[in-house]
């Protein structure tokens, strides 16, 4: 069969030639012409052919990184959303541990200020302390902040309040930027309260409501501040503070409490 | 019933004629899958299932399959009275059902009827409780033993774990020998199976219809992935998706009455909805990578394996349209996702560190727990009762099926002799 | 039926002279020998399709592989794409198949899916070479017709692979 190949081409190409030769009426020039224009033309055609499967793989390759990008931001994204929840539970275990403290602590404290809405029934109501101590290995920074922050909270627990005072100011001034700054005005603020210290209560509670209005904590600080204002009998400012605090949290549970003292006068 | 069916290509001779002297030398339904049971649950029910009233006039034993059952799940321990029938009619004397260790027993009788059928009757009794748990009464043929043991098991099961039983359901597998393949259905306990399928090309992703009539899969008969629903009672076949390039992984609507496919007529692997008579194609998700292996769960998404992400990954969408949502994300390689019957747990396989393993999510938390430490599996499908995963793996280079429980204690392996097993799909619950 | 034996014809030649062509895996290649002794040779092959068999001729090698996950067709294989698709070219009447192939892990489906892109990259690339695209079919076997079945990363190798079979040849 291979054989046959060479004679097959033959028999097709020797009729061929002549009849170029009459159409061309034997002009090589043209005919030459002709054929190095198909050559070029051809040769170009594959290189541009050449060049757009270079181009397609190419468009493949930065669809695939594409793709990996994309993976990037689902797992990202998804990460955030996980941290953000775990963030959210840590929440919840700091507050339920903090109301089991503050519930002993008012117990002892039965000298406390505040008339009967019982100043520590206010921290207790609070959803969310800024931050809770985060099982996971952070910077050395953070580990002396968050050292610090914990040693404030635990003369708190202990029910030594002036103590927990100083401490947490010492804290606010020495991060004034830090990641538990609010949360630390927030507690200077209760625990001036319990110590009858209700100037600067007043002025823990109100740093938090001005400059930290997003925080988790602004709402509880607004509860805190109409308890301190009904320590300095400032009813009516209280009243306007829980008012204020329906308005500007209404979904909040220091708005639940604000609500029932409202209701209750 | 369940017709066979050789598949060829139509008008070629050769082929016609080849089919059938394969056929004649392939295995043939007498390869039975035999069962072991590799891990048993915690803690398991002492029962006494002692022989029923009148069973000796039976050809083949009813208790037995029930005992077999019980036996197989991994959640009862059967403790033998010896021969004595305990009759339905008769009070059981529960104290001394309690000084043999059991927790309940079930008593129970064969009345024949007068077409030389029995009314078979049976009670189930809580030894501790002192009080009876339900009874119930079926009719038979001597020849319905197997099926009426595996529902009297059902109900046993059913009243003392509180969920559902799976043993008088069938599972479809796919069997390859030298050349041959076979599309083959059988009970769960492996017994009875027939094939509804011979080819010399590959048979895979049989789905079950949700009547448990119909098996959706894909043949290479036509040297090309192509779609067929498949009537198991009369053999009938059709083509469902035959478009240009591959058409593969069918799976049912809830409602048996679409199929979500995989088509390439349009690029590459894409999901479409189709009519189960193949009417009516509608594209359900577009991506610019590949998207296969829907699952059309009962809670109205569709789950499917994606790599738009760059990487094998879970994702859903609502079976009406919407975006879709990314569901694995540990590891680089999760595939296969089917959803429990309740919705509630999500498997799938998953590659970890380079095995290929049987992985179980629950949908709500997103916890997931690797249920298997074989390296090769495939193919998860769930018991009707979310409790079992049936699924495709490898022992010693042969292809065989396991059942895992979902808390991944309870393991079972199923292996026919001398073949190739993949492909399983376990079949639905029919009441 | 004539139809139906020519194509059958030129199968069963070009089965019976080929060594190194792509095969379908066991199956076929027994059909095609069973049918070797019941038909003669003598049929009609065009003089191109010679080219196609011959050990010597580039056209004879069918096989474009891939590296692990990936869909580019590397650079030692462009040769050959650019070979066929001027075969397409010059031989209008001719179609072809080109199938997808995987290696045996993971998914069956997914597997299936990542054949079907192995095949549609050879055919767009045949398609930007100049074959029309009504001459090319781009399917996929997946993971189902392993043309080597150990369990070794050269095998593996050997299996992600698109093949490029012409009208008489699938």
């Amino acid at each position: 069969m291979k054989r046959l190949l060479p004679l097959a081409a033959a028999l097709v190409l020797i009729p061929t030639a002549p009849v170029h030769a009459q159409l061309f009426g034997g002009d090589t020039e043209a005919r030459n012409q002709v054929f190095q224009l198909r050559q070029e033309v051809q040769g170009q055609i594959e290189t541009t052919s050449r060049g757009q499967l270079e181009l397609a793989m190419q468009n493949e390759q930065m669809r695939a990184e594409l793709a990996r990008l994309r993976g990037q931001i689902e797992l990202l994204t998804n990460e955030v959303e996980t941290l953000k929840q775990r963030q959210k539970d840590f929440y919840v275990d700091l507050d339920a541990r903090l109301r089991r403290f503050e519930s002993g602590a008012a117990g002892n404290a039965s000298a406390a200020p505040a008339s009967g809405d019982a100043a520590p029934a206010a921290p207790a109501a609070a959803t969310a302390p800024p931050q809770a101590p985060a099982p996971a290995p952070a910077p050395a920074s953070a580990n002396t902040e968050s050292a610090d922050y914990q040693g404030a909270l635990a003369l708190l627990k202990n029910g030594k309040h002036k103590d927990a005072q100083t401490a947490f100011e010492r804290f606010v001034a020495r991060y004034p930027n830090g990641n538990f700054t609010a949360g630390a005005h927030f507690w200077a603020g209760n625990s001036a309260l319990q110590a009858r210290d209700v100037a600067s209560a007043n002025r823990h509670f109100k740093t938090v409501i001005d400059k930290y209005p997003k925080e988790n904590v602004a709402p509880d600080a607004m509860l805190g501040l109409a308890n301190s204002q009904q320590a300095m009998n400032d009813a009516a400012g209280a009243r306007r503070t829980l008012q204020s605090l329906l308005e500007r949290y209404p979904q909040s549970n220091a708005a639940q409490v604000a609500r029932q003292r409202l209701n209750a006068r | 019933m369940i017709k066979t069916l050789h598949a060829f290509r139509p008008l070629h001779a050769f082929r016609l004629f080849l089919a059938g002297l394969l056929a004649s030398l392939a295995l043939g339904a007498h390869a039975q899958l035999s069962i072991e049971i590799t891990g048993t649950g915690a803690s398991r029910f002492p029962v006494i299932i002692p022989i029923f009233e009148n069973e000796g006039r039976l050809p083949q034993s009813v208790t037995d399959v029930v005992r077999a059952d019980l036996e197989r799940s991994g959640l009862f321990t059967l403790i033998d009275t010896g021969p004595l029938p305990m009759p339905e009619s008769v009070p059981p004397d529960l104290a001394a059902v309690r000084g043999r260790g059991a927790d309940a027993v079930l008593t129970g009788s064969l009345i024949p009827m007068a077409d030389g059928r029995y009314d078979v009757r049976f009670r189930l009794f809580d030894a501790h409780k002192q009080q009876e748990l339900g009874a119930m009464s079926l009719p038979m043929s001597p020849a319905q033993n197997r099926l009426v043991g595996h529902r009297i098991a059902d109900f046993v099961y059913e009243k003392l774990t509180g969920l559902p039983g799976y043993f008088a359901t069938r599972i479809a597998y796919v069997i390859k020998s030298g050349p041959n393949f076979e599309l083959q259905v059988a009970d769960a306990d492996g017994m009875n199976a027939a094939t509804a399928l011979r080819s010399r090309e590959p048979i895979i992703s049989p789905s079950w219809s949700p009547d448990g009539q119909r098996l959706a899969y894909v043949s290479f008969e036509q040297k090309k992935p192509i779609v067929y629903v498949h009537t198991l009672a009369t053999g009938q076949r059709r083509v469902v998706a035959n478009f240009k390039g591959s058409n593969s992984a069918p799976s049912w609507s809830p409602d048996g009455s679409q199929l979500a496919v995989v088509l390439t007529k349009d690029g590459q692997s894409q999901l479409y909805a189709i009519g189960a008579d193949g009417s009516g194609v509608r594209r359900l998700a577009q991506s610019s990578g590949i998207d296969t292996e829907p699952f059309w769960g009962a809670d109205g998404h569709i789950y499917f394996t994606s790599d738009r992400g760059g990487s094998p990954q879970i994702y859903r969408i609502p079976a009406g349209g919407g975006s879709a949502q990314r569901v694995s994300f540990e590891g680089n390689y999760n595939v296969s996702p089917r959803l429990s019957f309740d919705g509630k747990l999500l498997a799938f396989i998953t590659r970890n560190a380079g095995r290929f393993q049987v992985a179980v999510q629950d949908v709500a938390t997103r916890q997931t727990t690797i249920l298997t430490d074989s390296a090769r599996d495939e193919s998860p499908s769930f018991a009707p009762n979310g409790r079992m995963i049936l699924y495709a793996t490898d022992t010693g280079g042969r292809g065989v099926l396991s059942a895992v429980s979902t808390d991944g204690r309870i393991r079972q392996r199923l292996t026919v002799q001398a073949a190739d097993v993949r492909e399983p799909a376990w079949g639905p619950q029919i009441r | 039926m004539k139809k139906l034996v020519l194509p059958a014809l030129l199968a069963l030649t070009l089965a019976a002279c080929s060594s190194t062509g792509p095969e379908n895996g066991a199956a076929s290649v027994q059909d095609r020998g069973a049918g070797v002794a019941t038909v003669t040779a003598g049929s009609a092959s065009g003089s191109g399709i010679a080219a196609l068999t011959d050990p010597n001729n580039i056209l004879s090698k069918r096989s474009v592989f891939f590296d692990f996950d990936s869909f580019v067709i590397k650079q030692e294989a462009r040769a050959l794409v650019e070979a066929h698709a001027r075969f397409l070219v010059q031989n209008p009447q001719m179609n072809m198949l080109v199938q997808g192939n995987t290696d045996e892990r993971g998914s069956r489906e997914y597997n299936l899916a990542l054949g079907q892109k192995r095949a549609d990259v050879v055919k767009q690339a045949l398609m930007l070479l100049g074959a029309k695209e009504s001459q090319i079919e781009s399917v996929s076997l997946g993971e189902e017709k392993p043309r080597c079945e150990d369990r070794t990363e050269n095998c593996y190798a050997e299996n992600r692979r698109g093949d490029m079979l012409y009208t008489g040849e699938f």
